[in-house]
């Protein structure tokens, strides 16, 4: 069914719709807690999981620039299992209320949710295709595996190959880039952090804050590396050299050592010097209040021997 | 670096005009590379054969010139102003401006003394004039001046040409630089094995100190129960109250 795509055409995604399927998904699946008894809902039959996933619908908006496909944002559709399709009144409502804000978007296509793609999906495609030539499909697999590398998103195109004699339509996995706008980079970037918050003891925090810092460091790493290669290869005459980049290189590597004035060694050790001594007095303040509790319960527990028939004073 | 991309068609052109010309018309293509207000990089020009036939010949002063431009600076000419020729004022302009360049690859800060002796300036408003209009703008160094303690603060500054033994120290340079960031990434991850094992000992230690406030409270009720039926006929009450200790 998946082979790859011949098109020529470059898809470029963008997190929103990532986020809004993954949502959509989520939504549906916590309402559904808990569990109808009877299979209602309009799932493949036969499915092997236990619980049945319940697949959800939708539509893409975005541009087409010549080869470039590049998609933005994305609905939700309900899907009709009686007729095997999209409500088409809501689709096409939506599609209006989006073309007033968006006069550039279009319906590029549609997405689901599952580990692969099924043939009755193809029914659907077939539908949208009135409204687009060559929709998308693109599918989002809620399983999460901790393994895999990359998104569980794949995008397909339909395309018309002769099977057995009779020209039939199937989808091909192409592959896709994603774009980030700068709203979308921030909101992604706050949402990666957000795990450590739950861990909620020191050491979690510190060890994530450190990881954080270390994949960092590892990147640069990697890329000082590369021009250093490359720099000894142009050494050992293997590279023709680049006289442009050998400027360039040089003068980044004048930049180094960044900080090393006098100025900032005093400011950096005071700083140190104050968040010691304030942990240092916060420890101090610790054990003396500990120091506190103790002497009152030594006092309860022990002064109640010599108070037979008389008052002692308090220690 | 937009220079370097705002360079890479002037290069294109003079390298184009320079290898087509031989002799003494190569001389006014020299002329025209050096006095270009935005060229900076001349090591392409060098490199070409036509450019290099002209040692020993009568043209060779315009290979000089192209060298002086390429590697050397203000003080480099006036010290051989003989047998060089007399530069245009653009070339000046532009041989001063190298100058900086040079001068910002020794050091990072550097003091409005030893500018205005190597580009012959005699006042501090000529000299910060200068540093203003013809550096920062052209956008060739980017940097604070500080007038306070009369010195410019360089943050980054264009690459010069290089010599050919530069290319050893920049590869020194850049191997330094892996080892001390492996040693950081190998001390971070140290750090975080460490933070890990405190919080495992802390842990421990918190239920260890559990455990024995647990013995102890069962090993108490136990004495209680013996003690307060002995007791139980005098300090009835008082004993009662010994769930305080709890």
């Amino acid at each position: 069914m998946a082979s790859s795509s011949s098109s020529g055409l470059t898809f470029k995604l963008h997190p929103l719709v990532i986020v809004n399927i993954s949502d959509h998904y989520t939504r549906v699946k916590s309402q559904l807690n808990p569990p109808p008894l009877t299979s209602t809902s309009a799932t493949v039959n036969g499915v092997e999981n236990q619980q049945q996933a319940p697949r959800v619908y939708g539509c893409v908006i975005g541009v087409q620039r010549g080869r470039t496909v590049e998609i933005f944002n994305s609905f939700e559709l309900l899907y009709d299992p009686s007729t095997h399709s999209l409500d088409r009144p809501f689709l096409k409502k939506k599609q209006e209320l989006y073309k007033k804000v968006f006069p550039h978007f279009y319906i590029l296509g549609w997405y689901s949710t599952g580990s692969d793609a099924q043939e009755s999906d193809m029914h659907i495609h077939r539908a949208l295709m009135d409204i687009n030539e060559s929709p998308l499909y693109v599918l989002l697999n809620p399983a999460i595996n901790p393994t895999q590398k990359d998104l569980p998103v794949t995008i397909y195109e339909s395309e018309l190959h002769v099977i057995d004699g009779i020209p039939q339509l199937i989808f091909v996995r192409s592959s896709y880039t994603i774009e980030t706008v700068e709203a979308e980079r921030i909101s992604v970037d706050h949402v990666a952090h957000l795990k450590p918050s739950d861990g909620g003891s020191a050491a979690t925090q510190l060890a994530a804050h450190l990881t954080g810092i270390h994949s960092a460091i590892k990147m640069l790493n990697s890329r000082i590396r590369v021009l250093h290669h490359y720099l000894v290869g142009m050494q050992k005459g293997d590279i023709p050299c680049e006289n442009s980049l050998l400027r360039q290189v040089s003068s980044l590597l004048r930049r180094l050592p960044a900080i090393e004035s006098e100025k900032f060694q005093d400011d950096f050790l005071m700083e140190y010097n104050d968040t010691l001594l304030i942990t240092y007095l916060a420890m101090f303040t610790n054990c003396s209040s500990t120091m506190n509790e103790l002497v009152d319960k030594f006092n309860t527990a022990y002064d109640r021997h010599s108070r037979r028939g008389g008052r002692t004073a308090f220690i | 670096m937009d220079i370097e991309q705002n360079q890479a068609e002037l290069i294109d052109n003079f390298v184009k005009q320079a290898s087509a010309q031989k002799g003494t018309a190569l001389g006014s293509v020299i002329l025209e590379a050096t006095s270009h207000p935005s060229l900076f990089a001349f090591s392409e020009i060098l490199a070409l054969p036509t450019v290099a036939e002209l040692e020993g010949t009568e043209n060779s002063v315009y290979l000089k010139v192209l060298q002086l431009f390429a590697h050397g600076t203000w003080s480099d000419y006036k010290s051989n102003c003989s047998s060089l020729p007399q530069l245009v004022p653009d070339q000046v302009l532009k041989l001063k401006q190298l100058t900086v360049l040079t001068l910002a690859e020794t050091n990072k800060v550097l003091p409005y003394d030893e500018l205005m002796m190597e580009l012959d300036v005699t006042n501090v408003r000529e000299l910060e004039d200068f540093l203003i209009n013809e550096c920062m703008y052209a956008g060739i160094v980017r940097g604070k001046l500080d007038q306070l303690r009369r010195c410019f603060e360089i943050q980054f500054a264009a690459g010069r040409d290089l010599r050919p033994g530069q290319l050893g120290s920049m590869i020194q340079t850049l191997s330094n630089w892996l080892g001390t960031s492996d040693n950081l990434l190998v001390s971070i991850q140290e750090e975080i094995k460490w933070a890990d094992t405190m919080s495992e000992l802390d842990k421990k230690h918190r239920k260890e100190v559990e455990d024995r406030v647990e013995e102890v409270k069962k090993s108490v009720s136990v004495k209680l129960q013996t003690v307060s039926r002995l007791k139980l006929s005098s300090e009835g009450s008082k004993i009662s109250t010994l769930n305080l200790v709890e």
